[in-house]
């Protein structure tokens, strides 16, 4: 069984598409999309329709998902999140709203958890990216691994044991073998803009039979991408964040 | 409900066999009071024995404690120490004599002095009295017995008590030589002498005749139960009337209606399977299939819902039916899924059926019909055809291309089921549909519940749903949501598809037999000994009775499969 992990499209449609094309020769089973579909990008309701069409792939619900709902108020987030945000909504069909709305904040796959940003506190949208909320999230859930997306950055954090971690920063692609008993928090990173200064977009297909954590960057049209960005009258400071991946 | 084939069950009416119980738990119960009545008056026959007993011992044994102490003592004061008078002096002998004067005034109670080597040779201990001789002996703790012995034909309630000899008792019992010249002229110098002090002298008893009194209560048990018995026969007489009045006349008249229905079908021998109800059980099974069937619209004119003609059913599911249909204007054919009446009105088994008709309304995949529209309870499906897998597989295996072929689709399926966060629950061989172009078609999710809303199975606290035939063992044991049992199912369908035969029988067994069959299941060459090993193993993975030994992902299961299509075949031959 392989199961491909991705999260953060943020309405890149370059991105995604990329992405999609680079796990269907990789003999992906099943899909899990960790939220945030949109927000930032020029492409919301595109991208949308993709994963939706994307075969047995479920989707979880992100922060900007939301916020384009109105679930949450996009007032809290930084100027450009909260200009996109606002922008998007406008962008989306009435049946690609309903379908945000019926996506869960969390799903448990046998020993698996996911979710976009944190267990404990699903809505609240912390980073889990230190030792004190790895703590908090591995005691939220009783499965070995945590799949998370939110902050951009792939990142494995194993727990050692009951109050210490180990942080490991993933850059580039490469495999994981995880074979050991221990305890992890994998974040698979972001497709549509990731932020640890590799521009080019990231995923990860875990292997449950071998146990082997495989991530992927895969690089894509950015210059199109800004320009669609552009085009739309979103924020220009977003499609330099695409260029420099921060 | 099924009854049993002719010939299974003994042919008897309901009458004969009412009276036949009624008289059994009459007698029996006549039976068992008089034996309460025997026993209790036994008991309370033998506590008085055994109080009378013990009390006319204690009174000897007093009488020898005085002899001894106080009788025996002021003798050699007043007479000198070489003096021996036994009437004066001897125990036993004053004992036996008072005792001999007491039997004159109640000959009932017998009272004895027993020894092994007596002075006095009447006094010599019988066979009984040797045995408990010994029994005294094994243990000096045992000072006390009663119990009920038969001697010339007689039942005596005996207690007995041992007597051990003191020092003082060696004068006469030790020495023959020494012992007083008195003793030795009356009994001789053979018997009485060489013992010491401690031996075990002889067992004092009393005997009381109990023969009689036993009888008596005998005779008062057979006596009461000769009454109960003229008792439980009128009972039986008036309620065999009364049985008679308000219900087999009765259901002589129901019965007589039924036998009319049946005039047309000739004796179907629904007369000769049992008794008057098991008649009336058949009939009513009878008229339940004449009533569905009519309703399938097999044997009346067609059916309407809305604009749809409903005509021969396809397959029943877990809380529908899947008939086959037409739409009145375009002449379309189409499938029509059709809650069964005590689904649709049973709340609970009604939110099973609409999770059922929301699955179809959004799912999609080539192998389950695409929904047409909605008629309030009734979904309009696109046409289903072929047959079942059930029917395509009975008694021989699918050839070894369209296996690989049909469980392609059906491992994809429930991998999208699966993935939808969906766990189906009930894959049975009748509701996969092959059509001519081998495509496969799943008609029914009648028991299929997501992850994102509660199972109103597991709410209600029900038990296992659906054939336990084809259940995994943890659904069996009313384990519901994990998905691995879906690859159990997939297992026995492999099974099924591969040998043409299921490893159970359908027979009625408990959840408990059904869960040692799940455990102990046969291999699959059992049925076809061509089998490849691979394709073997695959099936016996998949049908692991402990759930974490089983395949854990629907795609593990076809991976593997896949590769026994690459690398080729299933089976060297196709022995069966």
């Amino acid at each position: 069984m392989r199961l491909m992990v991705f999260s953060d499209v943020h309405g890149n449609l370059e991105a995604l598409q990329s992405v999609l094309a680079d796990a269907a020769k990789r003999n992906v089973h099943r899909s899990i999309f960790l939220g945030d579909l949109v927000g930032y990008g020029p492409y919301p309701d595109e991208c949308i329709e993709l994963v939706r069409n994307v075969k047995n792939c479920r989707c979880i619900a992100g922060n900007h998902d939301v916020a384009a709902l109105w679930e949450t108020s996009p007032y809290g987030m930084s100027e450009s999140a909260k200009e996109a945000i606002l922008w998007t909504m406008g962008q989306l069909s009435d049946e690609n709203k309903k379908y945000l709305a019926g996506l869960p904040d969390r799903l448990d796959l046998f020993n698996m958890t996911f979710v976009h940003a944190n267990p404990y506190n699903p809505r609240g949208w912390r980073y889990v990216m230190d030792r004190k909320y790895a703590l908090r999230s591995f005691a939220a859930t009783r499965c070995r691994y945590l799949f998370i997306g939110h902050s951009h950055r792939p990142l494995i954090i194993t727990r050692k044991h009951f109050f210490s971690t180990d942080l490991y920063a993933v850059s580039g692609s490469q495999e994981i073998v995880v074979k050991d008993k221990k305890r992890r928090i994998v974040n698979c990173g972001s497709v549509g803009q990731p932020r640890d200064k590799d521009p080019r977009s990231c995923y990860l297909i875990f292997d449950i039979g071998k146990q082997v954590l495989e991530f992927y960057r895969v690089g894509y049209d950015i210059e199109k991408t800004t320009q669609a960005i552009c085009s739309a009258g979103l924020p220009l400071t977003l499609g330099r964040r695409l260029l420099k991946g921060t | 409900m099924k009854t049993k084939p002719h010939g299974q069950r003994e042919t008897t009416n309901l009458k004969q066999r009412f009276l036949l119980w009624s008289a059994l738990i009459l007698i029996g119960g006549g039976l068992l009071l008089s034996a309460l009545s025997y026993w209790n008056t036994r008991r309370l026959l033998m506590a008085d024995a055994m109080t009378k007993s013990e009390v006319i011992l204690r009174e000897v044994e007093a009488i020898r404690s005085y002899v001894k102490e106080e009788l025996r003592p002021k003798m050699y004061e007043l007479h000198g120490k070489d003096t021996f008078i036994s009437e004066a002096m001897s125990t036993t002998y004053i004992s036996i004599n008072i005792m001999e004067r007491f039997a004159m005034t109640m000959p009932h109670y017998t009272y004895r002095r027993a020894s092994l080597n007596p002075h006095n040779p009447r006094n010599l201990a019988d066979p009984f009295e040797e045995e408990m001789f010994d029994w005294f002996e094994e243990d000096s703790t045992r000072l006390f017995w009663q119990g009920i012995v038969k001697k010339n034909g007689d039942a005596f309630f005996v207690s007995m008590v041992p007597d051990y000899f003191e020092s003082s008792c060696i004068r006469c019992h030790g020495s023959a030589e020494k012992a007083p010249k008195e003793l030795t002229d009356r009994y001789g110098m053979d018997g009485g002498f060489r013992f010491k002090a401690g031996d075990l002298a002889g067992i004092n008893s009393v005997a009381i005749p109990v023969s009689e009194p036993l009888r008596e209560a005998w005779q008062g048990s057979l006596v009461l139960f000769g009454m109960t018995l003229s008792g439980s026969l009128l009972l039986l007489w008036l309620l065999t009337l009364l049985f008679q009045r308000l219900v087999i006349e009765r259901l002589g008249v129901m019965l007589s209606l039924v036998a009319q229905k049946g005039k047309g079908k000739g004796k179907s021998g629904m007369a000769t399977i049992g008794d008057e109800l098991d008649v009336l059980h058949a009939s009513l099974g009878s008229l339940r299939s004449y009533v569905r069937s009519a309703r399938k619209g097999s044997s009346l004119q067609p059916n309407f819902i809305g604009d749809y003609v409903v005509n021969t059913p396809i397959a029943a599911g877990a809380m529908s039916w899947m008939y086959n249909g037409r739409a009145i204007e375009s002449d379309e054919k189409v499938s029509l899924k059709i809650g069964f009446d005590e689904v649709l009105q049973n709340p609970l088994y009604r939110s099973c059926f609409e999770t059922e008709l929301h699955l179809f309304e959004t799912l999609t995949h080539p192998c389950l019909p695409l929904l047409q529209e909605r008629v309030e309870d009734v979904l309009v499906l696109t046409e289903v055809r072929g047959r079942s897998l059930y029917h395509l597989c009975n008694k021989d295996p699918l050839d070894d291309t369209l296996l690989l072929h049909v469980f392609s689709q059906l491992c994809d399926l429930v991998a999208s089921i699966h993935a939808a966060g969906i766990v189906h629950h009930d894959l049975r061989p009748q509701i996969l549909m092959l059509d001519e172009k081998q495509q496969v078609s799943l008609i029914d999710m009648g028991l299929a519940v997501s992850d994102q809303q509660q199972d109103p199975i597991v709410a209600a606290g029900l038990g296992p749903q659906g054939d336990l035939l084809y259940l995994a063992p943890e659904q069996i044991q009313g384990k519901r949501g994990d998905p691995r049992s879906d690859i159990y199912g997939l297992g026995l369908l492999l099974y099924l598809a591969a040998t043409g035969h299921l490893p159970f029988t359908q027979k009625r067994r408990s959840t408990q037999k059904w869960m040692q069959h799940k455990e102990q299941i046969d291999t699959p060459r059992i049925y076809r000994s061509g089998l490849s090993p691979s394709l073997e193993q695959i099936i016996i993975k998949a049908l692991s009775y402990d759930i974490n030994k089983r395949y854990q992902w629907v795609e593990d299961l076809w991976e593997e499969l896949d590769t026994i299509k690459r690398t080729g075949g299933i089976a060297g031959s196709t022995n069966t």
